[in-house]
């Protein structure tokens, strides 16, 4: 019984939540359209989520994430400025991504600082470096082409429902693109398996012959990736790239992937669980506009939902081993 | 189990209670108009955002503001969520080419788009604001005047956000005219913690690298913060008597303080934000009764303060 709780409560919270909305907007929240709009307002936030996952399995976490994707909106923008093409400006604002985040990995892999240390050190960096390769501007209006920006805008037609024209918006399909390739990684590879070793214990990982150093450089390197991704789809959304825009998407991240690891046995991060925590947070977001409260009382039912899972998942699992 | 449940059922019932009051308030009003904005938290739209929120009290209107917290994208996202609960009017203040897909989407649904603030665009009905080209022209000539044509100026700039932006450019042309006015510094200060501790750091600096009195003339800030930031660093290196003139845009209450006061810190230009809040529920007022706005921008009067009328609110 127990167990059922500490296993699935985020789950019946999560239930709990969408009955609500639902009975208070009978009209606008169970809707496709609706569905679709939350899908594609939490894309980047899934993204990075996803990113933080791999990471966060090992027992780490990343904190540079919203400066590099900061950083990368900002390099994709600048070098359509400079007339690249598309491709050219979103391949090397990735390869950016990579490279920060196999330096976040080197540093706490090969030279052993703290993640918390070595990423706020490079969060702090890639801000600096957002600001400078932007010079403090939001690169906006015509210097961005306008196909970069109606890549955001557009989607795949999906027909007619109640006789409005709904698709599936590009960034959910890119976000689902991550979603399934990172799942494949941490779950269907020995990759995967070995993070989740590392994550167990990291003494007992190494002893058994796994490569922890190179295994760690190449997870952050993803959540590097991710980063930037998400970083560039937010430049995409926005049409414009601006040196702090993807601060936000930290903490959201963290906070997913721990609202949805209450959901795991062993109170480990799941990819589907940061899936779900991102879409706690999306909902909440999208439902309590729609009732018009006010944008501060989310941020404060927000930190409450996490404590309120986290508590209950940690309580039933002392209750149980007492 | 039972720990769980009641906890659970205090935050549904919470969120209930707040809900269940503005839903109440919902089934009452007549027209439901949306304030979305990133920028709640400095003090101008705090000011146009009250304004707009009295003037709509007398016109049995709903009204919602959201603040997204510095995120432009979840203005977009906002913006999604009032075109699917289909309000009559959405009130925005941010700078629209960066929300045109949320744009899009009202403008396919019908819903009109009015700026507080915010910056022309062909997807909204028109833009309220100030006319930050005839501000930035009264300091700047403020400026000027005070130091004869002729010294080291100061800038303190901010180019992501397109009204002070432009201040900036007309600040230039202005001291350009001027050939014995050189620019010895453009700062972009950091204003994730308000503006004012990362301008003083700055002016800071710049006053170290410039130590004889009379290397720095003047200060001109695209806005009060960055002046008042200023000021600070000029009082705490003890150089307030070399007559550096420091002057801001916006005439926040601690700008007011400061002039009054007498020290370097000597003119800002006071926007009728409440004005601009007025006026923008007269736009909406106006649309909502059929009426198609002519003007993309309309300009709300602006007012030079000194020592003379700082006092004055």
């Amino acid at each position: 019984m127990l167990t059922l709780l500490r296993r699935y409560g985020t789950l019946i919270g999560f239930a709990a939540i969408l009955l609500f909305f639902w009975i208070s907007l009978p009209e606008t929240f169970m809707t496709a359209r609706n569905w679709l709009n939350i899908s594609q307002q939490m894309s980047m936030l899934i993204v990075v989520a996803a990113g933080m996952t791999i990471v966060m399995v090992m027992g780490d976490f990343d904190l540079s994430v919203g400066s590099m994707a900061s950083l990368a909106g900002i390099v994709a923008a600048v070098l359509l400025t400079l007339d690249y093409p598309i491709w050219v400006a979103i391949s090397l604002a990735l390869l950016l991504g990579l490279a920060g985040g196999a330096i976040n990995g080197a540093l706490i892999a090969y030279v052993g600082i703290l993640p918390f240390v070595a990423t706020l050190a490079t969060l702090t960096m890639l801000s600096g470096a957002a600001f400078v390769v932007s010079g403090g501007k939001t690169i906006s209006g015509r210097a961005i082409p306008e196909e970069f920006g109606n890549f955001a805008r557009g989607g795949i037609p999906l027909g007619e429902w109640g006789g409005v024209a709904v698709s599936l918006p590009n960034l959910t399909v890119v976000a689902l693109v991550v979603v399934v390739l990172v799942w494949v990684l941490l779950e269907q590879t020995t990759f995967g398996r070995r993070l989740y070793a590392i994550g167990g214990n990291i003494e007992a990982a190494h002893l058994s012959g796994v490569a922890v150093r190179k295994l760690k450089l190449i997870a952050f390197a993803l959540t590097g990736g991710t980063a930037a991704l998400a970083g560039i789809m937010y430049a995409s959304r926005v049409a414009s790239a601006n040196p702090t825009q993807g601060s936000g998407l930290m903490l959201n991240a963290i906070a997913a992937v721990f609202l949805g690891s209450t959901l795991s046995e062993h109170g480990e991060p799941r990819l589907l669980y940061t899936i779900l925590g991102v879409l706690v947070l999306g909902v909440l977001d999208n439902g309590l506009t729609q009732l018009s409260v006010d944008s501060y009382i989310r941020q404060i039912l927000v930190g409450g939902i996490i404590i309120l899972a986290v508590s209950t998942s940690s309580l039933t699992k002392g209750l149980r081993s007492r | 189990m039972m720990q769980h449940n009641r906890a659970l059922r205090a935050l549904l019932s919470g969120t209930a209670l707040v809900a269940a009051s503005f839903t109440a308030q919902a089934a009452l009003a007549q027209s439901k108009i949306a304030v979305i904005t990133p920028y709640l938290a400095q003090p101008g739209t705090q000011f146009y955002v009250e304004a707009f929120e009295a003037a709509a009290e007398g016109k049995d209107w709903e009204v919602n503001v959201i603040d997204t917290a510095g995120d432009v994208a979840a203005v977009i996202s906002r913006i999604e969520d009032m075109v699917i609960q289909n309000v009559d009017a959405i009130v925005l203040n941010v700078d629209p080419t960066q929300v045109t897909a949320g744009l899009q989407v009202a403008a396919d649904a019908g819903i009109p788009v009015v700026g507080m603030d915010a910056g022309s665009d062909p997807l909204l009905v028109t833009n309220v604001t100030s006319n930050g080209y005839a501000m930035a022209a009264e300091t700047a000539t403020y400026v000027a005047d005070r130091i004869d044509g002729e010294g080291n100026v100061v800038m303190f700039l901010f180019e992501a956000f397109p009204p002070v932006q432009v201040r900036g450019v007309v600040a230039e042309a202005v001291f350009g005219n001027f050939p014995d006015i050189n620019i010895l510094d453009r700062v972009t200060p950091d204003v994730s913690d308000g503006g004012i501790a990362d301008s003083r750091a700055k002016m800071e600096a710049i006053l170290a690298a410039n130590p004889e009195p009379g290397s720095i003339k003047a200060v001109w800030a695209a806005w009060d913060q960055p002046a008042l930031g200023a000021l600070q660093a000029i009082e705490a290196a003890g150089r307030e008597s070399e007559g550096i003139v420091i002057t801001g845009i916006d005439a926040n209450p601690q700008a007011r303080e400061a002039i009054a006061a007498g020290g370097n810190f000597e003119a800002t230009v006071a926007q009728d934000f409440k004005g601009i809040g007025t006026t923008a529920a007269d736009v909406v007022t106006r649309i909502l009764a059929g009426e198609e706005i002519k003007q993309g921008v309309v300009y709300v009067p602006t007012q030079l303060i000194t020592a003379a009328n700082a006092d004055e609110e």
